[in-house]
């Protein structure tokens, strides 16, 4: 049997260096096609990861961290009181957890009313810790005037640009927020703008302002208490493995009162769906591509049975069982397949790798801002290279030589070797 | 004595054309003993070509039935049948169908290499039988680079190398010239003498048939004759 496979490896290779011309043409589409495949699913990969990191990052977190009943309620009765924080904020820094943890940031949030002379205007209030929501946050680069909030400020809040035209305020300026309190009262702050932002996105720009996490535990009597904790890893690989010993831990620690760990496919599902069409209309499209590439295969490796008809039956009377013979067109598809799909995804990868490896900039084609459900993207894509990807191409390739190969593999095993042998020169 | 190379029993091939029925092969019974060099000659169309096929079990048959050295080709599926051509038959066609892609060495050992012997032993054999066959020396060609001639008798070599207990060769000098066609003869003869190799040979060529020992004429798809003669010796 041994044997069997390298004569049948030595001939598939043999046909092809003999049909040179029509296997490389053959080659060269797979070549283009899969360097295409992997280009566009690393640069892919790169595109949703920045809307990811950029949305996560103006929301939640990669994961965010809350009592199941705030959840459903967004109410501040049902946050989470300081010994939970604590506890699992030790969690966290016992560490255990896998991915890497870049920021956590724990947030106290509140809908209320800021009120000035001008007038008043919902707010959405969120109580932050300066430094930790520095790291986190992209909120903080989207300042205009004055600065972010810093540790030690009290009575200071980082304001969006379109509230602060509506009540007439300017940077120092001291306006009243109000809201309930834990008590169930309605409670007022005063505060003090010490910056502006303009994110882009008009619902945050009109409605969005920062203030210190003690100031607001202190407002409303709950201090020390969040409604929520984002944590920012590294990248969104990381999610799941961390979400599940995270999600594992809280369980144990809080018995059935357990805290939720939510990924941002939940906490942002617009972006997941988006993400998920995304990959889809790429699937389809490298699907079409390879369909039009299958068919070249299809072509050749049958054109070169239909024209070897002869040699089929000289095999076949030689003694090659007819499964021989349809596994030597295989082998000839899967070589001519697997062989240029490697070419091709190496070139596709080097290429990518040396020009655009810090980035490919799309600016030239867009001709605006572009924004993804509000944020503004960089139009810098920087690509991620995943050996899983790779994995993922090359498994494609071969299923897409595989099938190509089926149906001339079919037709050389059904050849009729009396029928072969009939028309002799 | 052992099994007879070939034996058939009343075998017949019947092909449905449109409408009509062509009854190429007409109950046919013939028995080949090992070591025997038999022509088969006839009229085009009376049935040679399919007669070798049923043989070789390429072609199944309407009705009868077929041994090849013991072995009954009727019920066998077609890997069987491709088994036992590997293990029991050789062929020549008439239009040599060496592989292109293999060297004349490569062709003449392609059946060793797919009973899967070890290097050693193939080369040995091949190129004792090239040697032989007048072609030391031109192992290493590509059948593009050789005469028809030389083809055929690499394709003779490929035939016999594995020792079946039967070839069939179709018309195997129809290609060739005169002088050519001698010298093929004359290194199957010289294969069956010293090898003992059976061969079953279909030809139109008279002075083939003046040359074997046992000549069958087949027409209309029946044995019209099967005679013993005493072979007439190249001058
Ligand atoms: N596949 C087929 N379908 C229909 N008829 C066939 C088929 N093969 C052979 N025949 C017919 O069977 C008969 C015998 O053909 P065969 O090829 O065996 O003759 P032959 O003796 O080899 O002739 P030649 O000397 O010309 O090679 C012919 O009438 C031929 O037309
Ligand atoms: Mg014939």
């Amino acid at each position: 049997m041994r044997f069997k496979t390298t004569v049948i490896a030595r001939l598939a290779l043999r046909n092809l260096r003999r049909q040179a011309r029509r296997s490389l043409l053959t080659a060269a589409s797979m070549i283009a096609g899969s360097a295409l495949l992997i280009f566009s699913l690393i640069l892919g990969d790169g595109t949703h990861e920045q809307w990811i990191d950029s949305a996560v990052r103006m929301a939640d977190g990669h994961l965010s961290i809350l009592s199941p009943r705030f959840r459903a309620s967004r109410a501040l009765k049902d946050r989470m009181p300081a010994e939970s924080r604590a506890a699992v904020e030790q969690a966290l820094r016992q560490g255990g957890i896998p991915g890497e943890i870049r920021a956590v940031a724990p947030r106290l949030a509140v809908t209320g009313m800021a009120s000035s002379a001008a007038g008043a205007r919902p707010a959405r209030i969120l109580g932050v810790e300066p430094a930790g929501e520095a790291a986190f946050s992209l909120l903080d680069e989207k300042l205009q005037q004055g600065r972010y909030l810093r540790p030690g400020d009290r009575l200071a809040a980082y304001v969006g640009i379109g509230l602060l035209e509506a009540l007439d305020l300017r940077l120092g300026s001291k306006f009243v927020l109000t809201a309930q309190d834990a008590g169930g009262e309605i409670a007022g702050q005063l505060v003090r703008v010490v910056g502006t932002f303009r994110t882009g996105i008009p619902e945050a720009d009109r409605s969005l302002l920062h203030i210190p996490l003690s100031t607001a535990g202190a407002w409303l009597g709950c201090s020390g208490d969040v409604t929520s904790l984002g944590l920012l890893l590294e990248n969104s690989q990381q999610v799941p493995q961390a979400r599940r010993s995270l999600q594992q831990r809280l369980s144990e620690t809080h018995g059935t009162e357990a805290l939720l760990a939510l990924s941002w496919r939940e906490s942002l599902p617009e972006l997941d769906a988006a993400v998920k069409i995304d990959d889809f209309s790429n699937y389809l499209f490298q699907g079409i591509l390879f369909s039009i590439i299958a068919l070249g295969i299809v072509n050749t490796v049958l054109m070169s049975v239909m024209y070897r008809r002869r040699e089929f039956g000289v095999l076949q009377a030689l003694g090659l069982t007819p499964g021989q013979s349809a596994s030597l067109v295989l082998v000839e598809g899967l070589i001519l397949t697997v062989l240029s799909g490697t070419i091709g995804i190496a070139l596709g990868l080097s290429v990518t790798w040396f020009l655009w490896g810090e980035g490919l900039d799309l600016s030239s084609m867009m001709d605006n801002e572009w924004t993804f459900s509000g944020v503004v993207m960089d139009p810098v894509v920087v690509p991620r290279f995943r050996v899983a990807r790779m994995v993922q191409g090359l498994s494609f390739i071969f299923l897409i030589g595989m099938l190509a190969s089926l149906y001339p593999a079919l037709r050389a095993m059904r050849i009729d070797v009396a029928e072969t042998m009939k028309f002799e020169r | 004595m052992g099994n007879p190379a070939l034996q058939t029993e009343a075998v017949w091939k019947v092909f449905h054309q449109e409408a009509e029925k062509v009854r190429a092969v007409r109950g046919v019974t013939l028995t080949i003993q090992p070591g025997e060099f038999v022509v088969l000659a006839g009229p085009s169309g009376s049935g040679k070509t399919t007669l070798l096929n049923l043989i070789g079990g390429l072609t199944r048959p309407t009705d009868g039935r077929v041994w090849v050295d013991g072995l009954e080709l009727t019920r066998m599926s077609s890997r069987e049948l491709a088994r036992m051509r590997l293990e029991k038959l050789g062929f020549i066609f008439q239009s040599y169908n060496l592989l292109p892609v293999l060297s004349a060495l490569e062709n003449a050992e392609f059946p060793l290499l797919l009973r899967g012997l070890e290097r050693g032993q193939r080369e040995h054999r091949v190129r004792e039988l090239f040697q032989r066959t007048g072609l030391a020396g031109l192992e290493h060609r590509r059948p593009g680079k050789l005469s028809g001639g030389q083809q055929q008798r690499v394709a003779v070599i490929r035939a016999v190398v594995g020792e079946p207990a039967l070839v069939l060769a179709d018309e195997p000098t129809a290609n060739l010239d005169s002088a050519a066609s001698d010298i093929l003869l004359t290194v199957m003869e010289e294969l069956n003498r010293d090898l003992g190799t059976t061969f079953l040979f279909a030809t139109h060529d008279s002075r083939l048939m003046e040359r074997s020992r046992r000549l069958i004429h087949l027409v209309d798809g029946q044995i019209a004759s099967d005679q013993w003669q005493e072979p007439r010796r190249e001058s």
